[in-house]
């Protein structure tokens, strides 16, 4: 018995060393990729290339499904971004409550003709409107199939060659179509383009955009405030240099339309539509040979309203972290396949014995250290030090995107928030981190019960300044 | 050494790197915080004296000590911004007393920096400070193998014509990617009558692989002696060529451009004939109503979709070409003309953008 705590413990150790020195790749990666990014989005000039009609036009696709309390300031403030040729689909997908009628009567809607081709299949649409007052405005009222199935449908409208999907919860700083169009600016052959979502709890709102950035002061979402810091400005930066990232999130992501429509639009039966998506634009462009990049821009261009409970926080996760896992299982003839370059040989390995596995050897990790302890086959010190060595490490990341967000963008000004930054980037892993493990573990018990079910997300909406 | 030794390493290192790092945020933050309190004066002092200038009560001269007091990216941001505010005479002036101060030669020299950020910072200087003596570097900048690099510089352009450097923009143009050319086309069209000489050289060059995307540059210029080249490029074998053409001869109301639209109408090539279609409704000739109204037959839904829109813009013969379809045989061409007749103005409008 004490021989396989051995190698239980031996193996857990290896594995946090392996993950571990890949999250230092990262970390290293990000410092130059943050360098160069700064700069570009420091020295660009902007508002000439606005005037320059050199833009390329997009469409935002919105999708909302119960959104009342937000959908109107949301509309607003996209309608009003600072881009030249850009149109704003809003999908009502078969809400139940008064999302449409909210629409109607904010933006003086009326009916009109269809008058695309339905590429990609839908569920049956019920009317397309057209605004009086806003000329940029379709919305579509269709009958409820998921974010994934809206995302299609608005698609099928979209007139435009480019395409960004933004939540209707979003709230978009006003320069973000112009960020996010850069590197079509600087580089050929790019399929999407992904831009940081940051935590819009606690921060002051006005007229759907975020004029005062704070970090909240209650523990939950400001902790997540963190764990957004870490995720889009070292992870996914660190991707950038590594040519293989995954993830475009679903709340503010730009991809080109036709490879949109070649790889048949979203996948309605996934539960994270954006990681799926992603995926699938990697298979295609590399099943074709086409050379492509999908870069990511750190510049803070979306921000989200994060759940606030527990019980909703644990749900979002779940929901993640299931739909990781089908990911992985439906696209493993990707996983280590040198047909698919980097995307197979790194970041499919990465996603599915870090990403995916993690949670489940950190239980293990718990549960054989408890065993272990019991039995008397390892020593208390070791473990106490064992865990040290994990959490700090996990506690140097954080602390590192709280830099990295200092030396480039801070958008936090005020002193007691770089506090709060520092305070739940330290505490993060006492508790809070424990807590994700077991929803992320549950998630594989979820995979089988419930499928592709998204689980409800309470909106509070943004209140007004005070 | 035992595992234990190990972690024992590893944790005193994390300790070390943590507190590192905690030092390092807050110092980093004290330092910003101070020297914004250091620069805000001087900025409100230089802007102060580029109003003047822009009004004209100031020197060119009594620009360049408060310049000279902030940081040389500050110093380039508020060039660039005030550049388009000042009148062109009192600018010439700025950029020719710009070409003495030692921080200004420095950033000059910087377009032969190693650091792709530094020859950034030369481009976007240059930009709105170039003189005829700064020809060599723009060239050298234009070459650039940094794209952000090579943007700034075609800036210049705007306000620097020399022949050279705009048939080394064009060389250029067939390697960008379509918003960057739809740049470079609104900055040289201050450099037009160079631009035209070198783009007739362009055209001659059938088999040119880079030909779809000059021609879709020339197109972006609207010049009317570029008609002729395009009509001639109407029989081009390259599909991408033909349709580069049937878009850009929609702006060149002219019965030689109205002939080589009707023979696109009927290629071969989908894209080609949905874009004759649309260049011919924003021509509309009486005379085309026909062979526009024979798109609503066609077999691709995109080209029957612009051959309605173009039939909108025919005004009353357009709109009977359309009703009598709604009623007639042909089922696909039926749903269209219904689809186009439902449509509002507005919504015309916008599909036909």
């Amino acid at each position: 018995m004490n021989a396989l705590v051995h190698a239980n413990d031996t193996a857990i150790l290896v594995y946090f060393v392996l993950l571990n020195s890949f999250y230092a790749l990262l970390l290293v990666l990000s410092i130059p990729e943050i360098w160069e990014q700064t700069r570009l989005a420091e020295d660009e000039d902007f508002q000439r290339l606005m005037h320059s009609g050199a833009l390329p036009p997009i469409t935002i696709l919105v999708p909302a499904h119960n959104e009342s309390a937000t959908i109107e300031a949301s509309v607003t403030a996209i309608l009003t971004l600072e881009y030249r040729n850009f149109e704003v689909i809003v999908v009502n997908d078969g809400s139940k409550d008064d999302t449409l009628e909210r629409l109607r009567h904010a933006f003086d809607l009326y009916e009109v003709p269809r008058t695309y081709p339905e590429a990609l299949p839908t569920r049956p649409l019920r009317a397309v409107y057209r605004s009086r007052t806003r000329t940029r405005l379709l919305v579509i009222d269709k009958e409820n199939g998921g974010k994934a199935d809206s995302l299609n449908a608005a698609i099928n409208a979209s007139r435009f060659p480019l395409v960004i999907a933004v939540d209707a919860d979003t709230l978009i700083e006003p320069d973000a179509l112009l960020r996010l169009t850069r590197p079509f600016l600087l580089t050929q052959g790019i399929a999407a383009v992904g831009g940081t979502v940051r935590v819009a709890n606690g921060c002051t709102v006005k007229d759907g955009r975020v004029t005062d950035a704070r970090v909240p002061r209650r523990f939950l979402p400001g902790v997540q405030v963190v764990e957004y810091l870490r995720a889009f400005l070292f992870g996914r930066l660190g991707w950038n240099r590594l040519g293989g990232s995954l993830v475009i999130s679903g709340a503010f992501g730009l991809f080109r339309k036709e490879y949109l429509h070649a790889i048949g639009g979203y996948r309605t039966t996934s539960v994270v539509e954006d990681l799926d998506l992603v995926v699938r634009l990697h298979r295609h462009l590399r099943r074709q040979r086409i050379a492509y990049r999908i870069p990511f821009i750190p510049d803070p261009v979306a921000w989200t309203e994060v759940p606030e409970s527990g019980r909703i926080l644990s749900r979002q996760r779940e929901r993640w972290h299931r739909g990781l896992l089908a990911a992985m299982w439906l696209y493993r003839g990707m996983l280590l396949n040198p047909r698919y370059g980097r995307v197979g040989l790194i970041a499919m390995p990465f996603f599915t014995f870090g990403e995916t596995l993690a949670p489940f050897v950190e239980v293990v990790g718990y549960g054989v250290t408890v065993i272990g302890l019991s039995l008397g086959a390892i020593d208390l010190g070791f473990a106490l030090l064992f865990v040290l060595v994990a959490w700090g490490y996990s506690m140097l990341l954080s602390l590192w995107a709280v830099a990295l967000e200092e030396v480039s963008f801070r958008r936090y000004r005020r002193l007691g928030d770089l506090g709060r930054l520092l305070f739940y980037a330290t505490l993060e892993n006492f508790g809070y981190r424990q807590r994700t493990v077991w929803w992320r573990v549950r998630a594989l018990a979820g995979l089988w019960k419930r499928g592709h079910a998204w689980g409800e997300m309470v909106r509070k909406g943004f209140a007004s300044p005070s | 050494m035992t595992s234990t030794h190990l972690l024992f390493i590893i944790a005193l290192a994390q300790g070390v790197l943590f507190a590192a790092l905690f030092i390092l945020i807050l110092l980093n933050r004290w330092f910003r915080v101070r020297r914004s309190a250091e620069l805000n004066p001087r900025r409100a002092e230089l802007e102060a004296v580029m109003q003047r200038l822009a009004l004209g009560r100031a020197r060119a001269e009594e620009v360049l000590p408060p310049l000279e007091r902030v940081p040389v990216p500050v110093a380039i941001d508020a060039l660039v911004t005030w550049s388009a505010r000042v009148p062109g005479e009192r600018w010439q002036e700025l950029a020719r007393a710009l070409q003495r101060p030692w921080w200004a030669r420095l950033v000059r020299a910087n377009n032969r920096s190693a650091r792709w950020w530094k020859r950034l910072e030369c481009a976007r200087f240059l930009s709105v400070a170039a003189t005829q003596h700064d020809l060599g570097r723009v060239l050298r900048l234009l070459r650039d193998r940094h794209p952000a690099v090579q943007i700034a510089a075609a800036t210049t352009l705007e306000r620097l014509t020399s022949p050279v450097l705009v048939t080394a923009a064009l060389d250029q143009l067939p390697f960008l990617g379509s918003t960057v050319q739809a740049y470079y086309a609104s900055v040289l069209k201050h450099a037009r009558p160079a631009v035209l000489r070198h783009l007739q050289q362009l055209f001659r060059r059938l088999d040119d692989p880079r030909l779809p995307r000059i021609i879709e540059f020339a197109g972006r210029l609207e010049e009317p002696i570029l008609r002729g080249p395009f009509t001639t490029l109407a029989t081009h074998p390259d599909r991408e060529v033909r349709t580069q053409v049937a878009r850009a001869l929609g702006k060149f109301p002219h019965a030689e451009s109205v002939a080589a639209l009707r023979f696109l109408v009927d290629d071969e090539a989908w894209p080609v004939r949905a874009q004759a279609v649309r260049s011919l409704g924003m021509i509309a000739d009486p005379t085309t109503l026909d062979s526009v109204r024979d798109g609503l037959r066609d077999a691709e839904w995109w080209v029957r979709l612009r051959a309605g829109l173009a039939l909108t813009r025919f005004g009353s013969p357009g709109r009977n070409a359309l009703l009598a379809t709604e009623v007639g045989g042909h089922a696909e061409a039926r749903d269209m003309a219904r689809l186009i007749l439902g449509l509002s103005d507005q919504a015309l409008a916008e599909y036909a953008a």
